[in-house]
């Protein structure tokens, strides 16, 4: 077999794998098969403490794994064919596109610390500053598209749309409020690198062959799978207990109506929670009687927890944190209790 | 021969996916220190000002190859990594 057929027939498998992975997603659409889980928190109340855990994540991977599939593996291809060095070289100039590429930008990129710190420091060092900066922070987590899959598919697809357009508006404002003050501007000045485009050195980023760059994506899917999916697991079966012991008054008294807002948000904040398992802890609370307004409180809490905080801390001091912790926490209040009047959910 | 440098473009302390390149071009540089390319690994903060101010590279990994940045948040493989340097080598032969 010459190379250049094997090339082809490596290529040709791994768009097959691809198209089944999308297909199976459609298919599932058309059958109308539930990729959330179906248990109901009463179903719960007959078993044995050792069998939760076992039936919670049955229901959950039997279910989710096709939306799972879908999205670790969509997750990879975005990141790999995202075009970076025309994103690298408009980033920088001006701050208007700097601001609409940090949240354009943002969906594109599945969390991973690895990538969003140096990413964060790369836009406030290259030129778009720091406003840009703080706005591409806060969307990444709330709006990639691993998050919003499984938000849409395992909660609502209409959460996933408020969540989208609540993030961006919150990112935005947040990006915009640290960029006017004084302490923000200090860092900016402080961390602002003076090169003239063109003394740069050159980025000229070599193409591999479509296969290598198809298996490059799919490692990374597999890479992302393997950094969240055991946090998940661990934290599904924590779920799980909550589901099954949590008294429904205690849900209906404290996480409904303006109280119901506030609490999710200082819960939903601080605490470190991946993307999955709060979406997960966000359905369980929702059965059991958590208000809608609520639940997107709780969701939007996502960008500012602490471990993102202390890594931000270290690059721009704890002002600017504060800054954008604060702007984040009220805007997530305030959108969730506008979207519970509106909706008649709250 | 000057030697040739790779700069293995991450975060300090590395992330996994920046350690993964590193060991792939420290095996690439032994490959190519055999068929008689002498070649330099050095790993480079992403977040230093000198790295900023001469690439402006956003996402890590990356790796840039006698001052070149030519992969940018992606492992490559050893077989790339060579290939590159060895077409980096070729086109200072010909300046």
């Amino acid at each position: 077999m010459s190379p250049g057929f094997k090339r082809k027939l490596r290529t040709a498998s791994l768009l097959l794998f691809i198209l089944v992975v999308v297909g199976l997603l459609v298919y599932s659409r058309i059958m109308a098969y539930s990729l959330a889980p179906t248990l109901e928190p009463a179903d719960f109340s007959g078993l044995a403490w050792y069998e939760i855990p076992i039936y919670y994540l049955w229901d959950y991977i039997s279910h989710a794994w096709i939306c799972l599939l879908f999205a670790f593996t969509a997750a990879g291809l975005v990141y790999e064919f995202m075009p970076k060095d025309l994103i690298t070289r408009y980033m920088g100039s001006n701050k208007i596109s700097g601001y609409l590429i940090a949240a354009g930008l943002a969906p594109l990129f599945t969390v991973c610390s690895c990538t969003m710190v140096p990413l964060f420091a790369g836009i406030l060092y290259t030129g778009a500053g720091i406003g840009p900066a703080i706005t591409f922070l806060l969307m990444a987590p709330a709006a990639n598209v691993l998050t919003i899959l499984v938000t849409g598919e395992l909660l609502s697809w209409e959460i996933a749309a408020v969540r989208i357009v609540a993030s961006l508006m919150t990112a935005l404002i947040a990006g915009v409020v640290v960029s006017k003050t004084s302490w923000g501007k200090a860092v900016e000045k402080e961390h602002h690198v003076n090169a003239a485009p063109g003394q740069r050195g050159a980025i000229e980023l070599a193409k591999p062959p479509l296969d290598e760059r198809l298996i490059a994506a799919l490692k990374f899917g597999g890479y992302l799978a393997k950094q969240i999916l055991p946090y998940f697991i661990v934290g599904l079966i924590v779920v799980g207990y909550v589901t099954a012991y949590m008294p429904e008054s205690i849900v209906e008294g404290y996480l409904t109506g303006v109280t119901g807002v506030l609490i999710a948000s200082i819960i939903g904040g601080p605490l470190y929670t991946p993307t999955l398992v709060e979406v997960a802890v966000g359905r369980s609370l929702l059965q059991l009687g958590m208000s809608r307004a609520a639940l997107l409180s709780w969701l939007m809490g996502q960008p500012y927890d602490v471990a993102n905080m202390t890594a931000v801390s270290k690059i721009t001091g704890w002002r600017v944190v504060v800054t954008y912790a604060l702007t984040a926490w009220s805007c997530s209040v305030i959108f969730s209790l506008v979207y519970g009047i509106l909706t008649g959910s709250l | 021969m000057k030697t040739l440098k790779i700069e293995v473009i991450g975060p300090d302390p590395p992330c996994v996916r920046c350690q993964t390149v590193r060991r792939v071009a420290e095996e690439a540089a032994e490959r190519l220190e055999s068929a008689g390319i002498k070649v330099e690994v050095e790993k480079a903060n992403i977040l230093s000002k000198e790295i900023i101010g001469k690439y402006g590279t956003l996402v890590s990994p990356a790796v840039a190859i006698d001052g070149v940045v030519r992969i940018m948040g992606r492992i490559p493989n050893e077989a790339e990594v060579e290939e590159l340097v060895k077409a980096a080598t070729e086109e200072r032969t010909q300046d």
